[in-house]
């Protein structure tokens, strides 16, 4: 591995890492084996695929699943309708004979093709339907697929470090998992959260940062909450408080808690929180 | 390496396949694995698949490589493993005890958080099987917590539920989830449910019909001519609430399993509800029934046209459907009874059904049926009785 140890992967400018996920990842690029994220929405699943483009300097190919999407889709598509357009005026110098030049590469197709190592994201990979998953498996488990229109066969150039994550809506199938390796991001205990909050806001004031992360916990231990806050909404929360010029971070600890909304975004959590609040000032 | 370890997984209950402990042979010749912490990690990484299983693993892993002892279950996994144990003893129910009364009508007073407290003491208390007397938990005893016991107002604590209308219901917490691929059902009832398609010949003309189109183009010599189908799924918004919960679900499970995948595979905006016997203040969308309650009352703001499907055997005891606070789960009080909940969600979406696992000819001796079977409208889970609840909900009125 010493090799390969300037490639390994110890973060990046804007993602901070454990050092057990850091491992798992290095594991699963050393066995070329997808990784499977799964954690709650905002715990930054998804960023991490990019902090691990941006640290090991390879390119970053991101599939977002739809529900509806057929894995088709992903590896390639035969452009028919260019080639009929092609076909009746002829105007472009593409040869309509030659069907090779209507194929077009899907992310999946493109990571395959690519003549150096990529980062291949599949983003919300619970959103589609078993098939796709299923099927999606023996690709790459093969690094291989077929384009049919030309019986042609396309293998990977280069294994791609390949990231999956999924919110969790429903357990993936068996055959999928065990081709995986897979960890479970959870939320971020408030030590890790501070340095996070100090990634993305340099020279933040101290009271502040602690205020905040004091408030943020406690209104995520509300009861009765739906969708519990998550990184992303403290991280704009406290965009929004440093905007605020009226606003001092003492306030917090009083009780007066402005931009709730952003916290909140759903009005049955927004009341709840609202009446916590208003405890607090009684 | 580490085949013990191995075989220790497995036996505490982590789904682990020898295929990824191959992988984690060559994981260990990779050089990454250097200490006790990156074999912990790695080792967890390439094994467990499922975060369900983290904590298991965390004191398997302790226990063999640290010589830690097997954790005794703590309070907060109480209710996780409360029910897993329970099980157990109530597996082996032992020699029948008889019925005895004496107790019965100073427990009958008993109000139901007594009832409760009781059962979570008693519970506590025990340690180890036991079946009939009069303070424990097991089967067949005249105690108010246990099953089968002949307690008049007893909670019911596992075992098949005899006349479907225990109460309280403590420790139940065995729900299925729906999502999860079951085993294939008759083809009679994938039948049956193919005719949910009936339900949603709606929306634009965007499919190409690809076989008229090559035939109008060529009756127009050459010139394209592209015709354009109604698409078949779409537009329906449908609402499917399913009753996970408890014993008396217990015998249709795969039957409910086959109509979530259906649904899922076939409608484009579908929702899909938890319930536990019938609808109090609120539903859940995750079939654990915990972490994400959807408020009934919120329902007044959906589409009117929304076609609502309930799925449960309507079975419990009259008072969980016309008790103000008659919810067997007592966090879930609401102050309004159920049957008003039920009127008001017939009310919201005039198109709405109940569909009932338990066939039509059985219906006479359960009164809740007959009772719910008033303000929705009811079909038995058949094939006939879906073909005529699709024709009800697809009337025009």
């Amino acid at each position: 591995m010493s090799k390969k140890a300037e490639k390994d992967f110890t973060g990046a400018s804007k993602y901070v890492l454990d050092a057990e996920l850091a491992e798992i990842v290095n594991i699963s690029m050393a066995l070329e084996m997808p990784l499977l994220l799964k954690g709650e929405p905002g715990t930054g699943k998804t960023m991490l695929a990019h902090a691990i483009a941006e640290a090991t300097g390879m390119k970053l190919i991101i599939l977002n699943v739809k529900s509806s999407m057929k894995l088709i889709e992903a590896l390639y598509q035969y452009d028919t309708l260019t080639r009929l357009n092609d076909s009746r005026f002829g105007d472009s110098k593409r040869d309509v004979s030659n069907i090779e030049e209507y194929i077009k590469m899907g992310k999946i197709g493109q990571s395959f093709v690519a003549d150096e190592k990529v980062v291949l994201l599949i983003d919300e990979i619970d959103k589609a339907d078993t098939d796709f998953q299923d099927d999606m498996l023996d690709v790459l488990d093969q690094m291989q697929f077929d384009i049919i229109e030309i019986d042609k066969t396309v293998k990977a150039k280069n294994r791609p470090v390949i990231i999956i994550t999924s919110n969790a809506k429903k357990d993936l199938s068996d055959p999928f998992l065990g081709r995986c390796n897979f960890h479970h991001i959870a939320f971020p205990e408030p030590e890790m959260m501070r340095d996070i909050i100090k990634v993305h806001f340099e020279n933040i004031d101290k009271e502040l940062l602690e205020s905040a992360i004091r408030t943020f916990y406690k209104f995520r231990d509300i009861y009765g909450i739906e969708k519990k806050p998550a990184t992303r909404e403290l991280i704009n929360w406290i965009r929004a408080l440093k905007a605020d010029p009226d606003f001092r971070a003492k306030d917090l600890l009083k009780g007066n808690i402005p931009f709730l909304g952003i916290l909140f975004k759903k009005s049955h959590d927004y009341r709840t929180a609202q009446a916590a609040v208003n405890k607090i000032k009684e | 390496m580490f085949v013990d370890f191995f075989y220790l997984l497995r036996r505490v209950g982590i789904p682990v396949t020898p295929t990824s402990f191959l992988t984690l042979q060559k994981a260990l010749g990779t050089g990454l694995v250097n200490s006790l912490d990156d074999l912990y990690t790695a080792a967890r990484a390439i094994l467990v698949k499922s975060e369900k299983y983290f904590d298991l693993y965390d004191q398997a892993f302790a226990h063999h490589f640290q010589g830690a002892a097997l954790k005794d279950p703590q309070e907060e996994d109480f209710a996780e493993i409360a029910h897993a144990m329970l099980e157990e003893w109530l597996k082996d129910p032992g020699g029948l005890a008889k019925m005895l009364g004496i107790d019965e009508k100073e427990l009958s007073r008993l109000s139901p958080e007594d009832l409760i407290n009781y059962f979570l003491e008693r519970l506590k208390d025990q340690t180890e099987e036991h079946h009939g007397g009069s303070k424990w938990i097991g089967t067949r005893g005249f105690s108010p917590v246990g099953h089968s016991g002949y307690h008049p107002g007893g909670m019911r604590v596992g075992g098949v539920s005899r006349n479907k209308s225990a109460l309280k219901t403590a420790m139940e917490r065995r729900y299925r989830d729906y999502s999860q691929e079951g085993p294939m059902t008759a083809s009679q009832i994938g039948e049956a449910l193919k005719r949910l398609r009936n339900m949603v010949p709606v929306g634009p003309k965007n499919n190409i019909n690809v076989e008229k189109s090559i035939y109008e183009t060529v009756r127009n010599a050459g010139e394209i001519e592209i015709v354009f189908d109604r698409s078949f799924m779409d537009r329906l918004k449908v609402i499917l609430v399913i009753d996970n919960g408890g014993w008396s679900m217990d015998p249709y499970i795969e039957l409910v399993h086959t109509i979530f995948n259906y649904a899922r595979a076939q409608f484009k905006d579908l929702k899909i509800f938890f319930f536990h016997n019938t609808i109090y203040s609120k539903v859940w969308e995750d079939p654990q029934r915990r972490t994400r309650p959807h408020q009934i009352d919120d329902f007044i703001r959906l589409d009117p046209e929304t076609r609502f499907i309930v799925v449960g055997d309507a079975s419990m005891a009259p008072y969980e459907l016309l008790g103000v606070n008659g919810s067997i789960h007592y966090e879930e009080r609401s102050g309004k009874p159920s049957i008003e909940r039920l009127r008001f969600m017939s009310k919201t979406f005039p198109h709405c059904v109940w569909l009932n696992p338990v066939l039509k000819n059985e219906w006479r001796y359960t009164d809740t049926i007959r009772m719910i079977g008033e303000i929705i409208p009811m079909f038995e889970l058949t094939l006939e009785g879906l073909e005529k609840a699709v024709t009800s909900i697809m009337q025009k009125n």
